[in-house]
């Protein structure tokens, strides 16, 4: 036990910016802290905010009752995602692997204080949509006092299970890639596979049990939570324990937690050698011959360097292209199944004429697309490379614009790929899908740039583990949720407008919209690239 | 000390990393590992450290297998990476007390070590500041400290003087010395053939995997310079 608190302790210091704004000598450094903490508490109370208007809607809607489940199945679906995307990096895979395995402590120890130091980096996500859940929730209900501090206590509890479920996941799908000789490959595909497997499951649970009177069940918000609290257990153990402050709840919500941390990490820590040493471990072919070589444009040279990095790394594989391959999926079930068939999915059958959604095409697609820019996190991943470009003799600007030119080239034909099956799926005419087309490719370029802007903007070199940039890094939050919450906003706009005029006329404005958006980001880089050089 | 019996790597391309090297490290012994860029250096080293993980051989470390009892063997071993990817965000003197803390070294000894080793390797003054403001040998000298603090039996180093400044070079040739007077085994891994020759009262030369030759300095170098006889070995092969 001591020595998981040494090491647990350590790893938190080593990250904390307390830690670096105490001891730092250099003032930029210290001012970045400090932007660094205000950024974040910006995004915990934009969270907070969101969190806390679902429940006034709740609240109104008479259904504050369901709030409880509500925040359970939220916080369980975030971290068993956000987990999974970070088990490579951070539980396997990560860059002091090799300091740590060389000290006395067992294999086991390092892997759970890992998750530990996984967890409690999260929580405060998952704590400020809990609270901000309780307020709403003690503000319609007014329920005993004991609740509040019973809620607070469990919420810490909530995240720990779906945690140590993505971290076995993850565990399992590294445990198989190690025995192939494209370690890094295979765990992409399978962490592809695995992730669209958990976005389609509503819909395969859908399709199964539809004989069940899902439809039926699905009619109002509260009985559906009801029901999947049913099959979740552990929400239904928070809402019976925050709601009629059930003890055996709470026990069993406590002591499953602390049962399968004990077994998920007796079974991990068996094979954590295993995995790590094939993860770090690549032997030179050494029969290479040497061929004719291409002459590249320096753009296209540094696009190509970024292609490499990408395809090098399954935590950037598996943050920067999912967007890609969901906007592939939906591109191919719509042209498979049909567009209206696929709006009626997702509207729950409400009677709805289907052609009022086709303006929306380019941002449903965009929302997938535009979910990850590679250029928010491209400056940092640099980190201890950063001398290799510096030393080139490259303006700042032209190592920016390659980084872009790259985010384009991933962007675009996805992007168009799946402009064009949604609009043939819909049978929109020709015209109007070259003007998605081009809406599309100006989406890409607005990702793009608004992204690199993040990306210099808050660029961050000194890293210990490539995901401390390119999952939870301040530029990918600050590009992605304000994007998240615009796209929304544009498409009940698009559809909303799209009823009141043309739908050319709308997506050339939306055109001009994205494409001035652009122009004003891009510059904006060119201006950091000055200020940087 | 340590005792490398048939111990092979194999990856999943199956190429052997490492070929049934065998050898056999006593007390008191600085025992060097040459060979080329990518010759298994570092691929058995690291396995010694119980950081690798291997099916082929076995490794002894003061009679503990680092397969089956790896945390005895940590508990009694010091290892020094060619390129230390240490704490960046901690201070030097916060990486070293943690250093101290899990080797569970009491606060006055870990103060007089620590203050000797950093008095020598003169970066007392730095040990306030971060990690992340080091130069590379500063960082390996924070390395070489936090490896000798709880007084290892068996120091195990991978290129330890890349990067260090000539006089951190002999101060830490020194500190071989006198770990080896005191009992300490020492398996280092170098290309500098020249301090191999002169600091090693044993070599083994590794090739392809293989170890390809070893045994006393005296027995490998008859009449000729280590460098002479290296390229000697490491041609016929």
């Amino acid at each position: 036990m001591k020595s998981n608190i040494i090491l647990l302790r350590t790893m938190l210091k080593s990250t904390s910016l307390v830690n670096i704004y105490r001891y730092t000598t250099d003032k930029k450094k210290k001012k970045k802290v400090v932007a660094g903490f205000i950024g974040i508490i910006i995004l915990y109370a934009m969270l907070m905010g969101y969190s806390l208007s679902m429940c006034i809607g709740y609240g109104k809607l008479g259904i504050i009752d369901a709030t409880p489940v509500m925040c359970a199945f939220i916080i369980s679906a975030m971290s068993f995602l956000f987990t999974f995307f970070k088990t490579n990096g951070y539980l396997f895979n990560f860059k002091e692997y090799d300091m740590l395995m060389s000290l006395p402590f067992e294999a086991r120890t390092v892997a759970g204080c890992k998750f530990a130091y996984m967890y409690i980096k999260s929580l405060g996500w998952y704590i400020s949509i809990s609270l901000a859940m309780l307020i709403g929730y003690g503000y319609y209900k007014r329920p005993s006092v004991l609740v509040y501090p019973v809620w607070i206590v469990m919420s810490l509890f909530i995240p720990v299970i779906p945690m140590l479920l993505a971290s076995l996941v993850g565990f399992i799908i590294a445990k198989i890639s190690a025995g192939f000789r494209k370690t890094n490959l295979i765990q992409t595909i399978f962490s592809f596979v695995f992730v669209i497997f958990c976005f389609s499951l509503r819909y395969i649970i859908d399709a199964v049990v539809k004989s069940d009177k899902v439809d039926d069940i699905l009619k109002t918000v509260s009985v559906a939570t009801d029901s999947a609290a049913q099959v979740y257990l552990p929400a239904a153990w928070f809402s019976g324990a925050v709601t009629k402050l059930v003890l055996s709840d709470m026990l069993q919500l406590v002591g499953f937690s602390i049962l399968l941390f004990s077994c998920v990490f007796y079974v991990v820590g068996k094979s954590y050698r295993q995995i790590n040493s094939a993860l770090k471990s690549h032997v030179a072919s050494k029969d290479y011959k040497m061929t004719a070589q291409k002459k590249h444009s320096v753009l296209n040279a540094i696009a190509f360097k970024e292609f490499k990095r990408m395809t090098g790394s399954t935590i950037y594989m598996t943050n920067g292209c999912m967007g890609e391959v969901l906007a592939v999926i939906l591109g191919v079930v719509t042209l498979v199944v049909g567009f209206d068939k696929i709006v009626k999915v997702v509207t729950q059958g409400a009677p709805f004429d289907a052609s009022i959604i086709q303006p929306a095409i380019p941002f449903v697609v965009y929302f997938m697309i535009g979910m990850v820019s590679t250029t928010a996190f491209t400056p940092s991943l640099e980190g201890k490379n950063y001398w290799i470009m510096q030393s080139l003799p490259l303006e700042n600007k032209t190592i920016y614009q390659g980084k872009m030119l790259f985010n384009m080239y991933l962007t675009v034909p996805f992007m168009s790929f799946g402009i064009l099956c949604l609009s043939i799926s819909a049978k929109v005419p020709v015209v109007n899908t070259i003007f998605y087309l081009v809406l599309g490719v100006a989406l890409c370029a607005f990702s793009t740039t608004w992204g690199c802007v993040c990306g210099v903007k808050h660029m961050r070199l000194d890293w210990e583990n490539e995901v401390e940039v390119i999952k939870q890094g301040a530029a990918v939050a600050i590009y992605m949720f304000p994007n998240m919450f615009v796209v929304m906003g544009l498409v009940v706009l698009v559809v909303f407008l799209g009823m009141k005029i043309d739908h050319k006329l709308l997506t050339i404005i939306m055109t001009f919209i994205a494409a001035g958006l652009s122009s004003l980001c891009y510059l904006r880089v060119m201006a950091l690239a000055k200020k940087r050089s | 000390m340590l005792e490398i019996k048939n111990y092979s790597k194999s990856y999943a391309e199956g190429k052997k990393a490492a070929d049934d090297v065998t050898l056999t490290v006593e007390s008191g012994d600085i025992y060097g590992f040459i060979g080329h860029n990518g010759a298994g250096k570092s691929t058995t080293i690291r396995a010694v450290v119980g950081v690798l993980d291997f099916t082929e051989g076995e490794i002894y470390i003061d009679g503990h297998s680092v397969k089956d009892e790896p945390l005895e063997c940590k508990k009694i071993t010091a290892y020094i990476p060619d390129n230390p990817d240490l704490y960046e965000n901690l201070t030097g003197i916060q990486y070293l007390n943690f250093v101290a803390d899990v080797f569970d070294i009491s606060a006055k000894d870990r103060e007089e070590r620590i203050k000797k080793y950093a008095d020598t390797f003169e970066i007392t003054d730095s040990l306030g500041d971060l990690i992340s403001s080091y130069s590379h040998g500063m960082k390996q000298k924070v390395a070489i400290i936090s490896a000798l603090i709880h007084n290892p039996k068996l120091l195990v180093l991978d290129e330890p003087f890349v990067g260090l400044d000539p006089k951190a070079t002999f101060t830490l040739k020194e500190i071989m010395h006198e770990m080896c007077k005191q009992g300490t085994a020492i398996f280092f891994s170098t290309h500098v053939l020249d301090v191999a020759e002169k600091l090693c009262n044993k070599v083994a030369i590794i090739k392809k995997g293989k170890i390809i030759a070893s045994g006393t300095m005296e027995e490998l170098t008859v009449g000729q310079s280590l460098e002479e006889a290296f390229l000697e070995v490491a041609n016929e092969e």
